[in-house]
C-alpha cells in the first residue's frame, strides 16, 4: 500500500523537474523542441498527479496516526468530572468560611465513621470554623495518651487543643478488615491527590444512580459509581437528603452537603490558600508601583538625550571660478 | 515572609481601616437562623394569598428536601441538547435487556454493557445542570 502511493508521487515529482528544466531551457533559449515538452496536458497531469500524491499521503498518515489509542475503556477510565464554578477557586476570592463550618460538621458527622483526616489538629480549626472555646469543648470528647504517670502506666487525657483529630481505626489493617478489604483514604489532602480536585469528590459524592446501567457488572460487595476509575466503588453512597442538620438553617441536600464538606476538604489541602492569594495580590501591587518607578526613572535619566535637537549646518560653498 | 509581614504590619499599623476582627460565631448562626425563618416565613404568607387550595400540597413538599442537583440533571436529560446521548442510551438498554425478554441475544457484541452511553448522558446532563446547580445552592 505504502509502495502503492510512493510510486505515482515519483513519477509526479520526475515529471515536475523535467517540466521545471524544459520551461527554464525555453526562457532561456526559446529553441523549438521545448514547446512540444510543456503541452497543456503534461502540465495538467503534472498538477493532477502532485495533488493526488498530496492527499493519498494525509489520508494515508490519518490512516495511521489519526486515530488516538486509549489504553483503557471508558469505564476503566471513569466519567472525567464536570467542572463547577467553585467561587474560592476564584483569584479574587477566598473559602467561604460558613461553607467550611458546615463542611466540617458534615465531616464529623458522615465522613469520619470511616475516614481519617489525620493531618488537621484541633487548633488548625480555631479562627477558621469555630472559635477557640467551642473547638477546646470538641476536642475534649476525645481521649488521647498522656505521658507515663511514676507506674511507667499511660493513662487517658481528655483531649487539647494540640492533638490531631482521632483516626477511626487503630491502623490501616484495621480499618480494611472494618471495610471489606478496601482501605478508606485519609482525607487530609484528598482534594489534591486526585485527578480533577474538588470537582472528581463532589461528582463522587453526588454521582451514585440509582441503578447501575444496563449490562454494567458490578462486583459482590462493590458499588456502581461512574467517576470512580472502573465504576466499581466499595464506598455506598453515604450522602442523602437531610442526613445533617446545619446549624445555620440552610436546607440540607446531598449535593449542598456535598458542596460544604469538599470545600472543607479543600481547606484541609490547603489551609494557606487565602493567605496565598493575597501574598499573591501583594506582590502584584508591589511589582506594579516599582514598574512605574522605573519607567519614570527611566524617562529621567534619558531625558536630555530624548531632547536633544543635532542641527547640521553644511559649510557655505565657495564660489568657484572656472 | 519577614519582610513583608513587618511591612504589613507597619501598614496595618499606620491605617485604621485594614484591622478586621472576626465576628463572634456565637452571635451569627442565632441571626441568620432568624433571618432564615422570617424569609421563611414571608414565602408562606406570599403562598397563602395566591393559592390557598395547594396549601397543604406544598407542606408535604417542604418536609421533604428536594436535592437540586437531581432536580436539574432530570431536566436536562430531557432537554432538546441531551437528546442525541438519551436516545443512544435508551436504544443501548433496550438492545441489553431484549435477552431478558426473550428476544435473541446479539451474536456480534454478547456482553455488551450501556456504561460509555450512560456516560454520555450523565455527562450531557451534569454540563447542562453545573451553572444552575452553583445559583441554587448556598
Amino acid at each position: 500500500m505504502l509502495a502503492r502511493s510512493c510510486l505515482p508521487s515519483a513519477r509526479a515529482v520526475g515529471v515536475v523537474r523535467n517540466g521545471a528544466v524544459k520551461t527554464t531551457k525555453r526562457a532561456a533559449s526559446s529553441s523549438s523542441s521545448s514547446t512540444e515538452a510543456s503541452t497543456p496536458f503534461r502540465l495538467n497531469m503534472a498538477a493532477a498527479a502532485a495533488t493526488t500524491a498530496a492527499v493519498g499521503s494525509m489520508a494515508w498518515y490519518y490512516y495511521l496516526y489519526g486515530h488516538e489509542l486509549h489504553a483503557m475503556t471508558p469505564a476503566e477510565e471513569g466519567l472525567h468530572p464536570t467542572q463547577y464554578p467553585w467561587v474560592h477557586r476564584q483569584f479574587t476570592k477566598t473559602f467561604d468560611h460558613q461553607a467550611l463550618r458546615r463542611g466540617f460538621q458534615v465531616y464529623q458527622e458522615v465522613c469520619s465513621s470511616c475516614h481519617s483526616l489525620s493531618r488537621i489538629p484541633y487548633r488548625a480549626l480555631v479562627g477558621v470554623t469555630h472559635t477557640v472555646d467551642e473547638v477546646k469543648v470538641m476536642a475534649e470528647e476525645n481521649e488521647y495518651d498522656s505521658e507515663p504517670n511514676d507506674q511507667g502506666d499511660i493513662e487517658k487525657r481528655p483531649g487539647k487543643l494540640s492533638d490531631y483529630l482521632p483516626n477511626p481505626y487503630k491502623n490501616d489493617e484495621a480499618a480494611r478488615a472494618a471495610n471489606n478489604g478496601a482501605l478508606p483514604p485519609d482525607l487530609s489532602l484528598i482534594v489534591k491527590a486526585r485527578h480533577g480536585g474538588c470537582d472528581y469528590v463532589f461528582s463522587l459524592l453526588t454521582g451514585y444512580p440509582d441503578e447501575a446501567p444496563a449490562g454494567a457488572v458490578v462486583q459482590e460487595g462493590l458499588n456502581f459509581n461512574p467517576y470512580f476509575p472502573g465504576t466499581g466503588i466499595a464506598m455506598a453512597r453515604v450522602l442523602f437528603n437531610d442526613l445533617v442538620e446545619y446549624e445555620d438553617g440552610t436546607p440540607a441536600s446531598t449535593s449542598q452537603m456535598a458542596k460544604d464538606v469538599v470545600e472543607f476538604l479543600n481547606w484541609a489541602a490547603e489551609p494557606e490558600m487565602d493567605q496565598r492569594k493575597k501574598m499573591g495580590w501583594k506582590v502584584i501591587a508591589l511589582t506594579s508601583a516599582l514598574w512605574a518607578v522605573s519607567v519614570w526613572v527611566k524617562r529621567y535619566k534619558w531625558a536630555h538625550l530624548k531632547n536633544r535637537k543635532l542641527v547640521y549646518t553644511p559649510p557655505v560653498p565657495r564660489a568657484r571660478h572656472h | 515572609m519577614g519582610f513583608f509581614d513587618s511591612w504589613s504590619d507597619l501598614v496595618a499599623a499606620a491605617s485604621p481601616w485594614s484591622a478586621v476582627e472576626a465576628e463572634a460565631v456565637g452571635s451569627t448562626p442565632a441571626a441568620s437562623e432568624a433571618e432564615t425563618k422570617d424569609a421563611a416565613a414571608g414565602d408562606e404568607n406570599e403562598d397563602e394569598s395566591k393559592e390557598e387550595q395547594e396549601e397543604e400540597e406544598e407542606e408535604e413538599e417542604e418536609e421533604e428536601t428536594v436535592d437540586p442537583k437531581e432536580k436539574f440533571e432530570e431536566e436536562c436529560k430531557e432537554s432538546k441538547a441531551c437528546a442525541p446521548s438519551k436516545h443512544h442510551f435508551e436504544e443501548c438498554v433496550e438492545r441489553v435487556t431484549a435477552a431478558d425478554e426473550g428476544k435473541p441475544v446479539s451474536k456480534k457484541h454478547p456482553n455488551e454493557d450501556c456504561v460509555e452511553e450512560f456516560f454520555h448522558l450523565a455527562h450531557c446532563a451534569s454540563q447542562c445542570a453545573a451553572p444552575k446547580l452553583w445559583a441554587a445552592l448556598k
